[in-house]
């Protein structure tokens, strides 16, 4: 199993702090394909992906019992 | 300068060297909004030697709430947010070398700018900018501290070229803004916090203490109390067009840039035609007059009044059109008035 956090208003639209679900054996990329079809998310491609705090590419294959953070960029300055 | 430092000089990690190096120092910053208000007040307090600010904007009554340089008296002028910056902040410490550059940080002007500059704070409200910003550090080996906000959520990094993962290796590309921007609103203590990770950042660069900067990428969100340290040793992309072996410096190419821009959180279009004119304002604004606008100005910029929009011009020729976010419309506008 798997815990997934999420970030500023990726969070207002998974209406959750977290979820938990298996995501053992797929990549970081694959997972933001999925998240992003079964919650209606904004596209996750640009969005910055921790695996176990530390900051991990889309090829990164999650572990069982990783803890993954979806971290937008924001631009407002 | 021993009274007026003399707490800083007693912190440790700067003391005097430090503080004499602050005093040389040049730090370059790009944006005067909320971030850009809050690092340059901590500089200019703590004795920078050179602070060099450019912004595009013009200070208005929405922006009194969390950009801690300016007043009402700013608004009622229509001040450019860079010269009323300045005025403020040679007030506030007057052996502080202040230059206010009013207009885009293009990446052209970006290159003029950097030859001698130490550190660049990045204050700006779009990616756009960032990445020129990323591209021009990389180029000239020049530090930037990342630092942006939304709701009540931050996020700061700093990027040490050579050392660091670039911008362009977390992105890959200009992500897609209005999501955030346009809804998320904005409290004052969720921009003081970046400006704090910011600032402190700086501060560490200029006394030279580069084992004590921040290697991680730091987020945050004060409202719902989550606060993140991603460690980014995997973060540095080896085919990055920005800092990889075969890089190209994209975000330089004039080209590539959109003359056309939503701003960030407002209900406005930024039109910056190709090639930058010296507008004669006075005259723009008796012809306008003539054609029964509502036209008010400074030496700075003009505003007319055109039904649910407002046009304020600037004198390099770029435009902001307030009321619309439609980029067409807002260029059809514009050339309605200057062609």
């Amino acid at each position: 199993m798997n815990k997934i956090l999420f970030f500023a208003h990726l969070r207002d639209a998974v209406g959750e702090e977290y979820l938990k679900l298996n995501a053992t054996g797929k990549t970081v990329g694959e997972l933001k394909v999925e998240l992003a079809g079964s919650y209606n998310l904004p596209k996750l491609d640009t969005v910055m992906t921790a695996v176990n705090e530390e900051f991990a590419q889309d090829d990164e294959v999650i572990q069982d019992g990783d803890e993954i953070a979806f971290i937008p960029p924001v631009s407002g300055g | 300068m021993d009274e007026r430092y003399s707490r800083q000089v007693l912190f440790p990690g700067i003391g005097k060297a430090g503080q004499e190096k602050i005093c040389k120092k040049h730090v370059l910053m790009i944006g005067a909004g909320a971030l850009g208000s809050g690092n340059a007040e901590v500089l200019t307090r703590a004795g920078v030697g050179r602070l060099t600010i450019v912004d595009r904007d013009y200070v208005e009554a929405s922006n009194l709430q969390r950009q801690q340089l300016y007043t009402e008296e700013d608004v009622a002028e229509k001040l450019p947010k860079a010269a009323a910056a300045k005025k403020r902040l040679s007030a506030i410490n007057s052996d502080v070398e202040v230059k206010a550059i009013i207009g885009d940080a293009t990446p052209a002007m970006l290159e003029d700018l950097v030859h001698d500059v130490d550190v660049i704070i990045d204050a700006t409200d779009n990616f756009e900018t960032r990445m020129a910003i990323n591209d021009v550090s990389q180029k000239y080996k020049i530090p930037w501290i990342y630092g942006a906000c939304v709701g009540s959520y931050g996020m700061s990094f700093s990027i040490i070229p050579g050392k660091t993962p670039c911008l362009n290796c977390l992105l890959r590309t200009i992500p897609m803004q209005g999501l955030t921007c346009d809804t998320g609103g904005i409290i004052s203590p969720a921009v003081q916090m970046v400006i704090s990770h910011q600032s402190a950042e700086v501060l560490k660069m200029l006394v030279e203490d580069w084992d004590a900067v921040r290697t991680s990428f730091v987020s945050f969100d004060l409202w719902r109390n989550q606060y993140t340290s991603l460690k980014m040793g995997k973060a540095k992309f080896a085919g990055c067009l920005s800092c990889g072996e075969e890089r190209t410096y994209p975000y330089l190419d004039q080209e590539n840039m959109t003359k056309t821009t939503v701003l960030c959180g407002r209900d406005t279009v930024q039109v910056r035609p190709s090639t930058q004119g010296d507008l004669s304002l006075e005259r723009l604004a008796g012809q306008l007059s003539t054609l029964g606008y509502t036209v008010k100005g400074n030496p700075y910029l003009l505003s007319v009044e055109m039904g649910s929009l407002r046009m304020v011009i600037f004198n390099d020729g770029r435009a902001l059109i307030h009321g619309t976010k439609d980029l067409t419309h807002a260029k059809s506008i514009y050339q309605r008035i200057l062609g």
